[in-house]
């Protein structure tokens, strides 16, 4: 999963990145507004954090622009201004939630869990194909009740297909939901992560389509 | 005397009085002068009439009662008298004397004299009176007397007629006083209708549309009331700025503790440290802003925007958590209070009411008299009525299973009684869970 985090403070927005990074997302970094809409209206995120206060054009303008074009992506602001105006101002301009400053990082990664779920229409933060099970809150991932051992990489491959499960992801959307803007989309390389993923977890939890991508089906 | 009103009535009435005074005794003056010649020129006229009888009949005096033949002579003490004495000391009168005398005459040959004196009834008398050198040489004292009675009857009735006209005067110029002062002081209470009215615009008032002796005042007023804005908005942008320099590196110091407590550390008073830090910033912040929002004129807020737009705000809200939000708001509704700070107690009360309920949050609002009351309900725990009043104090956290800083219902209820309104707390009818209610003064009626 991919997160565009437009903060302009540079400490927390390393820490916010060291946090989400360490659960399996990815992430885009900005400081300023302008880059944060040029990001959010070429970059096919997961969710977008937005910092209200941002420098050169504020998180307000740049959530109005983005939702002006039709990108729907969830966006989470953040606001260090303390009243309620703020923080109705950025809903009612088409945020998702809201968190204001300062605020616990837990309470922030399950803000983007829940965000990241809702949009792909699940409801429940477990999911489950055959003997395998992903707690996407612990982003563990059980084979038959025992932990298995994945890299991060491999997680968010998995993550990505659960969210969009029972659609058919092709390797492209796949690299550019699983690396960084300036990251190297070696779509060559999801196939090894697959690879990977079906000898840790089994061959019937990826359904291959040949020339098109990867589906996990999770429906009855 | 601090009433404009009340000084120029009184001022009014008090030249009324001092000009009616002076006119009522100037005229009653000219009047009584007017009277007394008038009554002098028809003793005069008498006397004339008399002393031509006598200069006709002197040589026969007995002849003179029938010449001078006014009926008013011939009735008894009627207050109209002659007397004739000639140069023998024969004495004639008039039959109106009966058997008295008028005074006798002093030894000035050759005058006319005028004066009062008593007359046979006990009445004042005025009389003319003159030493008469006839023809043939010899001298006659003719003297003329009418009662004073009916002068002083003719005065007594001008003043009466005067009194009761300048009385009348009186009264008109007493209405007239109120009447001014009414008229001149309508452009103030206009003033300050429109000063009041500053709640439901945000024009300035027009000084144009003043008298020229108030145009300077208006725009004092106006002024002092863009100085008023300025100084509000200047130091809530000075919070709202100060609250962003200070909550981010907060943020950032507390990711660390809590990174490093993850890690291991002893990090446990360092948080709780900063957790209070935190707490007396939101504290001081809030207080800032209900300090701001006593002092703020010229505002008010339109409730269809802004519960309008929180309701959405709080629908996204309640969707991401499976929650539902109802709303049953009045249309048209406008309080006394400015919106950010509006919106900072329905926000509170909101976010209190979301973080509590089970699935629903129910927003209500309608006209109640001169206010607008607001309802926000839940079907949450809801708190005992014992705590009803603990709820809405300062830092007062009644449950401490989610997370908060126990600041939410304190805020909205300073900010309400700022401008004067008030929230209590009770539980929700149908829902179960805690209703708050606000109520604001109204705007615009």
């Amino acid at each position: 999963m991919r997160i565009l985090l437009a903060e302009d403070e540079h400490v927390l927005a390393s820490q916010i990145k060291s946090v989400l990074c360490s659960e399996g997302r990815v992430v885009d970094v900005v400081h300023d507004g302008a880059e944060a809409q040029f990001l959010g209206e070429t970059e096919p995120y997961d969710v977008i954090v937005l910092d209200i206060g941002l420098p050169q054009r504020d998180g307000l303008t740049v959530l109005k622009n983005l939702r002006a074009k039709q990108i729907d992506t969830p966006v989470l602001i953040l606001t260090a201004r303390d009243g309620w105006s703020d923080r109705v101002d950025g809903l009612d301009a088409g945020a998702d939630d809201y968190l204001t400053k300062p605020f616990h990082m837990p309470e922030l990664s399950a803000r983007v869990r829940a965000m990241i779920r809702r949009k792909s229409g699940q409801t429940n933060p477990v999911f489950e194909k055959g003997n395998v099970v992903f707690d996407t809150r612990s982003n563990q991932v059980t084979l038959n009740g025992i932990p298995a051992t994945l890299t991060a990489q491999e997680i968010a491959v998995l993550s990505y297909l659960f969210h969009n499960s029972d659609r058919l992801v092709s390797r492209t959307e796949l690299s550019e939901h699983i690396y960084e803007y300036d990251g190297d989309r070696d779509s060559n390389t999801i196939a090894v992560f697959v690879n990977r993923l079906r000898k840790k977890l089994g061959n019937e939890l990826i359904e291959t389509v040949r020339g098109r991508g990867y589906v996990i089906k999770v429906a009855a | 005397m601090r009433s404009l009103r009340t000084r120029a009535v009184v001022g009014g009435i008090i030249w009324a009085i001092c000009s009616i005074l002076i006119g009522v005794f100037g005229l009653a003056s000219y009047l009584d002068t007017q009277t007394q010649a008038r009554f002098d020129e028809l003793l005069i006229t008498r006397h004339t009439q008399a002393v031509i009888e006598v200069a006709n009949a002197y040589e026969n005096p007995n002849q003179i009662a029938n010449r001078i033949g006014d009926p008013a002579y011939r009735q008894p003490f009627s207050g109209q008298y002659w007397q004739v004495e000639g140069p023998d000391g024969g004495i004639y009168v008039s039959a109106s004397l009966v058997d008295t005398l008028l005074p006798r005459p002093g030894p000035q040959i050759g005058r006319i004299s005028i004066g009062n004196f008593v007359g046979p009834t006990g009445e004042r008398l005025r009389r003319i009176e003159e030493w008469l050198t006839l023809e043939d040489g010899s001298v006659w004292h003719v003297q003329v007397a009418a009662s004073l009675q009916s002068l002083f009857e003719d005065r007594a009735k001008l003043r009466g007629n005067l009194v009761l006209a300048f009385g009348l005067i009186a009264t008109l110029g007493v209405i007239g006083a109120f009447l001014q002062a009414s008229t001149t002081l309508r452009p103030l209470n206009d003033l300050r209708r429109d000063v009041l009215s500053r709640w439901d615009t945000e024009g300035d008032l027009d000084a144009a549309a003043y008298p020229i002796e108030v145009a300077p005042l208006v725009t004092d007023i106006n002024t002092l009331l863009e100085r008023n804005r300025e100084i509000v908005s200047r130091s809530r942008r000075q919070a709202a700025d100060l609250a962003h320099a200070v909550k981010t590196p907060s943020a950032v110091v507390r990711n660390e503790l809590e990174r490093l407590a993850k890690a291991g550390q002893p990090m446990g008073a360092s948080i709780e440290a900063l957790d209070r830090l935190d707490a007396q910033l939101k504290r001081s912040f809030a207080r800032m802003r209900a300090d701001g929002g006593s002092a703020a004129m010229h505002t008010y807020t339109d409730l269809d925007t802004s519960l309008g737009r929180m309701t959405r705000a709080f629908s996204a809200l309640a969707r991401n958590q499976d929650k539902t939000l109802t709303s049953a708001i009045a249309p048209g509704l406008r309080v006394r209070m400015d919106q950010n700070d509006f919106e900072e107690v329905i926000g509170n009360l909101m976010d209190n009411a979301m973080k509590w309920s089970e699935s629903t949050i129910h927003i209500a609002a309608k006209q109640a008299d001169d206010e607008v009351e607001i309802l926000v309900e839940d079907d949450g725990p809801g708190i005992s009525e014992d705590d009803y009043g603990l709820a809405t104090l300062s830092g007062q956290r009644l449950d401490t299973s989610k997370p908060g800083t126990g600041l939410g219902l304190a805020i909205a209820a300073d900010l309400a009684h700022a401008y004067g309104g008030k929230i209590s707390l009770g539980e929700a009818g149908e829902l179960g869970g805690l209703r708050a209610m606000v109520r604001l003064k109204t705007s615009g009626l």
